[in-house]
């Protein structure tokens, strides 16, 4: 391989970990809801597209800069998480985790269809920010879509950080997830948390799913699905629970997806992501930052 | 007519791979493989009948042999882990086994023909049933024959011990180890099983369909294959076929007069038929109570 090639490989795995920020966001979110209430949430990454497609549909009634698209799909992800509490949780036994799978399958589904059906399936354009920008470090270029896309989700991740580790209702929160019962002793009311799991899930999944939309350049409802996958793979090799463990994972799924992608083809490319999790399922089943009781 | 009977054809294959998950389910895991081994059941019994010349029954027990080796050897890691890691990592096999036909490509020349699967191009011309004279009442006759024997077959397995560990393993895995069950033994030896019968469906659908690609075994699938006994009710195999008729009969074909909207319809009716019956269509409850109603007087405490 020569120096131009090895030049390419680089710039590419550069923008793939830039791109990894959506994916670790993603990670985390699936991370969260799953430390709190013990479920898997299906519906998380069509949701997180749905709530993309809310900010369009905001920002083609309102006459906005770029910048709005993000929080109105913050927004809009807040109250989408808090209906798919309602709907698929809420009234659903918690003793039967089958029961609130499969209703999150039923939303991921009926959250794609609602999207495929107001927008009759055709992609829609998403507004990027800065991509007339390109920084110039040696003989690579950085995107400057992809940095602000990944600047934004540092934020986020620092934020969510903090929320957890030094407000209240982080507290909260990471009592419900070590011990329900002894946190509802405690005075904390558990539906209350869970419900704002939901809720701050949802905000970040909306941030992410405007991220990926900035990043590709559209939305369309067949993103849902390989996100989905590639959320819960980050969960998973970050070790379940864990946030610096998603983050980490994100990138590094991002960047080498695309080293792969460089060197073995687009068709060929999530075959070895997917045997990357099984490596690390079997030699480090609790994921990168394991912890000793980490394996459920 | 055909269609009606073709749709009789559909839920029947959709049984079996309802079955196939369901058998895991028993154990309490939650197995998104299952797409991956009716994929590897398609593709061997479809490569056997068109490119070796075999007869169906062998070429299909082949795929299910295929399919359930490969179950067994997936399941030793897989099931190292539970919950939500198992669901991933079950993921990440049924999608790595369509990417793997994907880009999977082996054709034979035959005349004019390039037959065999050909990467995403799919597997074309799988002509058992046409080429030996099957018509679709044959062909329906035979996918429910093998449905009723799966079906009787896992009914008496239910009504044997190994039911009664499969269900002490999904109901509590440190009771049942602590009367000695090999808990490792029990989850592989189900997720056999289910790769097997899972095998089997695979290869009927890709004769029926007579052209497989990689595309139809995606998730969506392997969402289907576990939300049928989910629907249905883990209590007995019937909830699994009941929930089969139900997404394909009504969900599916029966709801195609209101166009654009049936797909909408499609998730928010699972979404409620959850929330007004956790545990399925058929729970242990309602089949307790079918039971009253035909057979008064035998009911007896401690069944």
């Amino acid at each position: 391989m020569d120096l131009l090639d090895l030049i390419d490989a680089v710039q590419s795995v550069a923008d793939g970990v830039l791109f990894g920020a959506t994916y670790a966001l993603l990670g985390i979110g699936f991370t969260l809801i799953f430390g709190v209430m013990h479920k898997i949430n299906l519906s998380y990454a069509a949701a997180s597209i749905g709530a993309a497609y809310a900010s369009l549909l905001v920002m083609a009634v309102v006459q906005a800069p770029a910048v709005l698209a993000f929080v109105a799909a913050a927004a809009a992800g807040g109250v989408i998480g808090a209906l798919v509490y309602l709907v698929g949780f809420r009234f659903i036994p918690l003793a039967n985790p089958l029961a609130t799978l499969m209703s999150t399958v039923g939303l991921l589904l009926l959250i794609d269809e609602i999207i495929v059906h107001t927008t009759a399936g055709v992609p829609l354009n998403y507004p990027a920010l800065f991509s007339d920008v390109i920084v110039q470090v040696g003989p690579f270029g950085l995107r400057g879509d992809l940095m602000f896309v990944f600047a934004l989700g540092c934020v986020c991740m620092v934020l969510l950080l903090l929320l957890l580790y030094r407000t209240k209702l982080g507290l909260a929160t990471r009592a419900v997830s070590l011990q329900p019962t002894a946190s509802l002793l405690c005075g904390i009311s558990t539906t209350r948390v869970n419900v704002l799991t939901f809720v701050i899930t949802g905000v970040v999944g909306g941030i992410a799913g405007a991220m990926t939309g900035a990043a590709i350049g559209m939305l369309s409802p067949l993103l849902s699905l390989p996100l989905t996958v590639k959320g819960l793979i980050v969960t998973v090799i970050g070790g379940l629970g864990s946030i610096p463990g998603a983050i980490i994972a994100g990138l590094i799924v991002g960047g080498l997806e695309n080293a792969f992608q460089f060197f073995r083809g687009v068709s060929e490319r999530d075959l070895y992501i997917m045997l990357l999790l099984f490596v690390f399922l079997v030699f480090r089943p609790g994921g990168i930052f394991a912890r000793p009781a980490g394996r459920d | 007519m055909d269609f009606y009977l073709g749709l009789i054809q559909i839920i029947g294959v959709h049984t079996l791979l309802g079955l196939s998950a369901y058998c895991v389910l028993l154990t309490g895991q939650v197995s998104l493989a299952q797409a991956g081994f009716f994929a590897i059941g398609a593709y061997v019994a479809g490569m056997l009948t068109v490119l070796a010349q075999w007869p169906l029954i062998p070429a299909l027990a082949v795929a299910a042999v295929v399919s359930g080796a490969v179950a067994c050897a997936v399941g030793f890691p897989a099931l190292r882990v539970k919950g939500l890691m198992l669901v991933v990592a079950t993921v990440a096999f049924g999608e790595a086994v369509r990417l793997f036909f994907f880009n999977f490509t082996y054709q034979v020349q035959a005349g004019a023909l390039h037959l065999g699967p050909h990467g995403a191009e799919g597997f074309r011309q799988i002509r058992y049933f046409p080429e030996h004279g099957w018509s679709t009442l044959d062909v329906m006759l035979f996918i429910w024959t093998v449905v009723v024997l799966v079906m009787a077959g896992l009914w008496w397995l239910d009504r044997s011990r190994v039911g009664a560990v499969l269900r002490a393993v999904g109901e509590d895995e440190l009771a049942a180890q602590s009367v000695g069950i090999n808990i490792t033994a029990v989850k592989v030896s189900a997720m056999t099983v289910g790769g097997l019968i899972a095998g089997i469906g695979g290869g009927i659908f890709a004769h029926y369909t007579t052209h497989i690609e990689h595309a139809q075994f995606g998730v969506v699938l392997a969402t289907f294959a576990i939300a049928y006994p989910i629907l249905g009710g883990l209590s007995n195999v019937f909830g699994t076929l009941l929930a089969a008729i139900f997404i394909q009969g009504f969900l599916i074909e029966g709801l195609r007069f209101m166009g654009d909207w049936r797909n909408l319809l499609f998730g928010g009716l699972i979404v409620l038929a959850m929330n007004v019956r956790p545990r399925g269509l058929l729970d242990a409850g309602t089949v307790r109570a079918l039971k009253r109603l035909f057979a008064p007087g035998k009911e007896r405490s401690g069944a």
